[in-house]
């Protein structure tokens, strides 16, 4: 079994590496499959070690070798391989593997193929290292490592220019790239206080000693870690204030979108809350304000998506709430419904991410959905997959997010936070809304787009790579009751009270309503082409939305220029002007004083012996003085 | 009754009178002679001292001085004549080769 | 081989005076070859070194000024050593990947010379001979800036030369202070550093004589406010004496602190730890956002060292094992990491005769290998896991969280605000479209500099994967010392600040 915990982690490794080798040379197709094959090995390992884990009930711990041991610290690469890492590794394998196959479609025509399949691997390996880590600190290296990668994969075609705001709300690939990295920075070093706080309370950063160690621990240590490891969380998962990065990251290819920014790395958050849950669950404090700030950011994000046009970005909104409800279950205290929501979530969202770069690869890279329509009759399939994942994340019954967002919505429920239920309630509503608007405008009414684009389907074998994802995403929620029983045996159970169970029928009524009620407002105003309300796009909150609040031009005015412009001063101010200066003006005065004395020495000797005569007068009178003092 | 203060402040005043002369004399020659005076002025305070501590040291130092005054003067001088035959002057304010 | 250490030190300035009479042609090669036997002698140290012995190893003791107490006495111990190491592969790989043409002669020489004095002051265990070898540094560097540098290069060296002379008399008056002292409490005269260890000083003391040894230390580090020498000596410097100075020079302030201030000065050292970790943090943060503002990519990577510094500074304070073995291990991989930007910003200046972030952009495009290069130890600068930079800075965040959490979140915003400003160089010059038809036909790295940047990438790599080798020695001599401060403080305070690790809470 640790032989396949180690392919399971290093396979992507390989395929990284092969594919860096070629990264500078033209597109070989070869490298695509090869690293595809690799994916696939890892996700097969994958699924043994967890066929492994649910039959025999116990976790592999394989540790590979020491890493960083200075004083008393001491930090192996240890890899655990438990119910609910084997679910990750599961889960991000299976999607890495359908994404790398559709890449060697979608990026056909791209000469960069080679450099991508590297990069895309390289992700792949950052993430099974997060998930599998056993300790804070290998955590930490998986998160900085996806980081690193998105970096690189949001700034794949960093060629592109830096164009105005207006133009491109996200301003250039390699711009938003950097926007990325610079918030998980903060995240960062959020999370890097959280093991500070760990380790120098606890003395280790493996999560067994750590979890052993809690009741030990006072309350407020407790909830600084709690806190510190959260605002981790926060940028990872792009929850508020820290979002605005993740739309901005559709600047990257699609796949990329698929993969980071839908099913894997943005999830990371909520995996480490969901990893860290035996600290979470002894703050209920903080755990509640995760679950408020969760809620917030559902519907926030989902406020947002109404009105935007943009293809991706609206998934990319429909991600950030997503994210927000599995914040809500795992702040509520339902851990393994958030895991179950996490991965049901990773297979319809990038079923959906995946069928909007089937879309913009026949719209030649096209993202207005006001610009598509009719779309239907050209690409079929796409058009089915994408309306399997919309009606999975509208959350209609026998669709995967049917039986994992309701249960997220009863947990709010049957905690008594009311409010955050009926946000939630009303949020599933627009996540319909949304979806299908966007479903509509895409594939049905008349066309809108230029007569020059022919759409076309995308390769066949594409489109079969596609089709676990729209399996699962159809299936996924059957095996809820497995899932349970399965995770639970390292996760906090979680039940809803017999009172809850009471009213579950009604409840999933209301939600089913919402749902339904949204998707039918959008085929109403949408199914039969779009028809422009120019007063409703004049209106200010319609204007609100579609400027995601103002909160980007916000960050712009208020933290990025001012920070510019403090560095400016700083420079050419102070440290030019003052520190520098003073040095320069100290050697300037003994230069200058130098000089000036250099006058005495005028060749004349009676001057000198006037001076002559001045020193021995100065000498007499220290001597008199000293005299008198002693 | 002449005692010794009387002596030291006659020494002294010479003293001031050769200093004067040192600082304000332009000419060589004089400042020659203000120091002549100055160290007369020493010798003076010597002469004096010595007496009035019933001491011949003070005195012999006197005659040393007035030894090396005489043999200063005479090397002193030859250079004097020496310089007035290189720049055909003996004023102070012409010999400013050292100015910085 | 039991007077390695001499070899070390002596050979390359014996092959610099035989190097006069080596051809113009040959220089270089010659140069490189007795850099690269100094580099071998110098692992053959390391392999044999007694990872287990904390204390120093390879002494050497020849009175020279029996007297005075004053005598040839050199030794290594863990944290030493690597700095050694890294001193001759900098060397080196400076040499290989050298593009200066004009009087390469001379440049040889002094070069040789100056790894000479280099590789003695990190030997030094006598106070007259560190003194001796410390300012003679000096003048070598001098000379490269003042002869091979910028139009502003005589202003540069004069700065450089005199600012850091300035401190390091400050510090020559605290040596014959503490000398005397010595002589005054046990009879005899002694300037060897083991001996000053041995003596416990009243605090006042201590507190008079580390600022005398702060002021030598600091200039060099170079601390702010002191540090505004050093933006110019790099922007004037050739390549070859960027290297040197970020990679090894400037370690002397850092590797000072730890030899002598600390074990020395114990009690006040914990007094100092509030002023200098609030001049650390300003020397981070404030000197992250000037590098920001600079136009010119060699300045931002100056201005970065000054902030890594910093970083280095902290860690050194934090008073226990995991700062100060991060902060010696930091050393390394600063001078690692900011060696090999230096080098990267001379191959694109050898092309473009400029440093000016306005004049490039889309690099990557045309020079692909270049851009994959400047991008690892761009992440390695900016501390990314796995690359050399992450295991220092982590440590040393770390070992200072438990002095104040205040103060490592204020120093921490250093992964933030170093990410920004290397963002940005890297954003401004290698990603958007080529604008500037003078970058279409740029060259991509050649042998020479991919010969001499490789090992760095590798290095970086494999000290970020398995810092294991490098960091176990330096992590005992460090236990070691703190065993010894914390035997050594007479305030309280001290001794509760000072934390001795678990493992050697005995005693060893």
């Amino acid at each position: 079994m640790e032989n396949l915990v180690y392919i399971a982690l290093f396979a992507p490794f390989v395929g990284s590496m092969f594919a860096a080798l070629f990264g500078m040379s033209p597109k070989q197709t070869f490298v695509g499959i090869i690293a595809s094959s690799l994916l696939f090995i890892s996700f097969a390992a994958s699924a043994v070690l967890a066929f492994h884990v649910y039959t025999t009930g116990t976790a592999i711990h394989v540790t590979m070798m020491e890493w960083i041991s200075a004083g008393d610290l001491m930090i192996p690469f240890g890899f655990l391989v438990d119910q609910v890492s084997v679910t990750m590794m599961t889960v991000v394998t299976l999607v890495s593997t359908v994404v790398h196959i559709y890449s060697i479609g979608y990026m056909d025509h791209d000469k960069s193929f080679n450099r991508f399949f590297s990069y895309l691997s390289a992700f792949v390996f950052s993430m099974m290292i997060l998930v599998m880590s056993d300790n804070f600190a290998g955590l930490f290296i998986g998160w900085e490592g996806v980081g690193v990668c998105s970096w690189l994969l949001i700034g794949f075609w960093y060629h592109k220019e830096d164009v105005a705001r207006e133009k491109n709300p996200s301003i250039s690939p390699s711009w938003a790239a950097n926007e990325a990295f610079i918030v998980n920075r903060i995240a960062g070093l959020g999370m890097l206080i959280g093991i500070f706080i760990i380790y120098w309370n606890v003395g280790s950063l493996q999560y067994d000693v750590v979890f052993a160690d809690l009741p030990n621990l006072s309350s407020s240590v407790l909830n600084a870690a709690a806190l510190a490891l959260f605002i981790g969380a926060m940028g990872k998962s792009a929850q508020f204030p820290l979002h605005t990065w993740l739309t901005d990251a559709m600047e990257g290819p699609t796949p990329v979108s698929a993969l980071i920014h839908a099913a894997t790395m943005v999830t990371a958050g909520v995996f480490l809350i969901i990893r860290a849950n035996p600290i979470f669950s002894m703050t209920p404090e903080v755990s509640f304000f995760i679950a408020a700030l969760g809620t917030f950011v559902a519907f926030f994000a989902a406020s947002m998506a109404l009105v935007n046009r943009d293809l991706k970005r609206i998934i990319a909104f429909s991600t950030l709430s997503q994210l927000g409800y599995m914040f809500a279950a795992a702040g509520l205290g339902a851990y393994w419904i958030a895991l179950f929501h996490l991965a049901a979530h990773a297979f319809f969202k990038a079923l959906l991410f995946l069928g909007a770069g089937n879309v913009m690869h026949a719209m030649d890279d096209e993202l207005d959905i006001f610009k598509m329509g009719g779309l239907k009759k050209a690409m079929n399939w796409t058009y089915i997959y994408m309306g399997v994942a919309s009606l999975a994340l509208a959350g209609i019954p026998i669709f995967a997010g049917f039986f994992s967002k309701d249960a997220i919505i009863e947990t709010a429920f049957n905690e008594g936070t009311y409010v955050l239920w009926a946000i939630l309630v009303l949020t599933a509503g627009m996540t319909a809304f949304y979806s299908f608007r966007q479903v509509f405008l895409t594939f049905h009414g008349a066309k809108r787009y230029k007569d020059e684009i022919h759409p076309h389907e995308m390769y066949k074998f594409v489109l079969i790579a596609m089709a676990p994802l729209a399996i699962l995403a159809v299936i996924a929620g059957f095996f809820m009751g497995g899932f349970q029983t399965f995770v639970t045996k390292l996760l906090p159970n979680y039940e809803m009270s017999h009172h809850t169970h009471e009213l579950i029928v009604v409840l999933t009524a209301v939600v089913l309503v919402f749902a339904v009620g949204g998707i039918w407002l959008a085929y109403k105003k949408y199914a039969n082409g779009l028809k422009r309300d120019e007063k409703l796009e004049n209106s200010f909150l319609y204007k609100l939305l579609a400027n995601q609040y103002y909160i980007p031009q916000f960050y712009e005015e208020f933290i990025t220029k001012p920070y510019a412009m403090i560095s400016e001063k700083m420079w050419k101010d102070i440290d030019m002007k003052i520190v520098d200066a003073t040095v320069d003006g100290i050697a300037k005065f003994l230069y200058k004083s130098g000089d000036k004395a250099r006058a005495m020495q005028t060749g004349n000797l009676s001057n000198y012996l006037n001076w002559m005569a001045v020193g021995g007068v100065l000498l007499l009178i220290v001597a008199a003085i000293s005299a008198m003092l002693a | 009754m002449i005692g010794l203060s009387h002596y030291l402040i006659v020494s002294a005043l010479i003293f001031s009178i050769g200093l004067i002369g040192v600082l304000r004399r332009r000419n060589l020659l004089m400042l020659f002679f203000a120091t002549e005076v100055m160290l007369n002025a020493v010798n003076i305070a010597f002469a004096a001292i010595s007496h009035y501590y019933n001491d011949l040291t003070g005195q012999m130092f006197a005659f040393f001085i007035i030894a090396i005054a005489a043999s200063e003067v005479a090397v002193g001088l030859g250079l004097l004549i020496v310089l007035y035959k290189k720049y055909g002057t003996l004023n102070l304010d012409d010999f400013a080769s050292m100015k910085g | 081989m039991d007077n390695i250490l001499s070899i070390l030190v002596f050979f390359p300035a014996i092959a610099g005076l035989l190097g006069f009479v080596v051809d113009k042609e040959s220089a270089r090669a010659y140069g490189i070859t007795v850099a690269a036997i100094e580099f071998l002698l110098s692992l053959w140290l390391w392999f044999s070194f007694d990872t287990a012995n904390a204390g120093m190893q390879f002494v050497e003791m020849i009175p020279l000024i029996p007297s005075f107490g004053i005598s040839y006495y050199i030794g290594v111990d863990g944290i030493s050593l690597f700095i050694i190491l890294m001193a001759t592969l900098m060397t080196l790989i400076g040499m290989v990947g050298m593009s200066t043409t004009k009087n390469i002669k001379n440049m040889i020489i002094t070069l040789l010379f100056l790894e000479m004095t280099m590789v003695g002051v990190f030997v030094a265990l006598d106070a007259i001979i560190f003194y001796l070898f410390w300012e003679l540094s000096l003048v070598p560097m001098l000379y490269i800036i003042g002869a091979w540098g910028g139009p502003l290069r005589i202003y540069a060296s004069v700065k450089f030369f005199l600012y850091t002379f300035t401190g390091s008399l400050i510090m020559l008056v605290g040596m014959l202070f503490m000398a005397y002292i010595y002589h005054n409490t046990t009879g005899i005269w002694s300037f060897a550093i083991t001996d000053w260890y041995a003596l416990v000083l009243p605090v006042n003391y201590q507190l008079w004589l580390f600022v005398a040894f702060f002021f030598g230390f600091a200039i060099k580090v170079p601390m702010f406010p002191f540090h505004t020498w050093l933006p110019y000596a790099h922007g004037q410097a050739p390549t070859i004496g960027s290297v040197i100075l970020a990679a090894v020079l400037l370690k002397m302030g850092t590797y000072g602190f730890v030899r002598f201030s600390l074990p020395m000065f114990p009690d006040a050292s914990v007094m100092m730890i509030t002023p200098i970790a609030v001049l650390a943090i300003i020397m981070i943060i404030y000197t992250a956002m000037v590098a920001y503002a600079q136009k010119d990519i060699k300045q931002v990577i100056a201005y970065s060292s000054v902030s890594h510094m910093g970083i280095i500074m902290l860690g050194i304070f934090a008073m226990n094992a995991e700062g100060i073995s991060g902060s010696i291990f930091q050393m390394l991989s600063h001078g690692i990491v900011s060696g090999a930007l230096f080098m990267l910003v001379g191959v694109i200046y050898d092309r473009r005769h400029t440093k000016l972030m306005s004049e490039f952009g889309g690099l990557a495009s045309v020079m692909p290998k270049y851009a994959v290069i400047f991008g690892i130890m761009l992440m390695a600068s900016v501390g990314l896991p796995l690359t050399i930079g992450f295991v220092g800075e982590f440590l040393v965040l770390l070992g200072f969280y438990q002095v104040s959490p205040i103060m490592t979140i204020l120093a921490g915003t250093s992964i933030i605000i170093g990410a920004i400003y290397m963002l940005a160089v890297y954003k401004k010059s290698f990603f958007g479209p080529v604008t500037n038809e003078a970058n279409k036909t740029l060259k991509d790295l050649d042998a020479k500099e991919t010969w001499s940047l490789v090992p760095l990438v590798l290095i970086v790599i494999w000290l970020g994967i398995y810092p294991k080798p490098v960091l176990e020695p330096i992590d005992n001599s460090v236990k070691a010392m703190l065993v010894f401060m914390d035997k050594k403080a007479i305030t309280q305070e001290a001794k509760d600040m000072i934390r001795v690790s678990k493992s050697t809470e005995g005693g060893i």
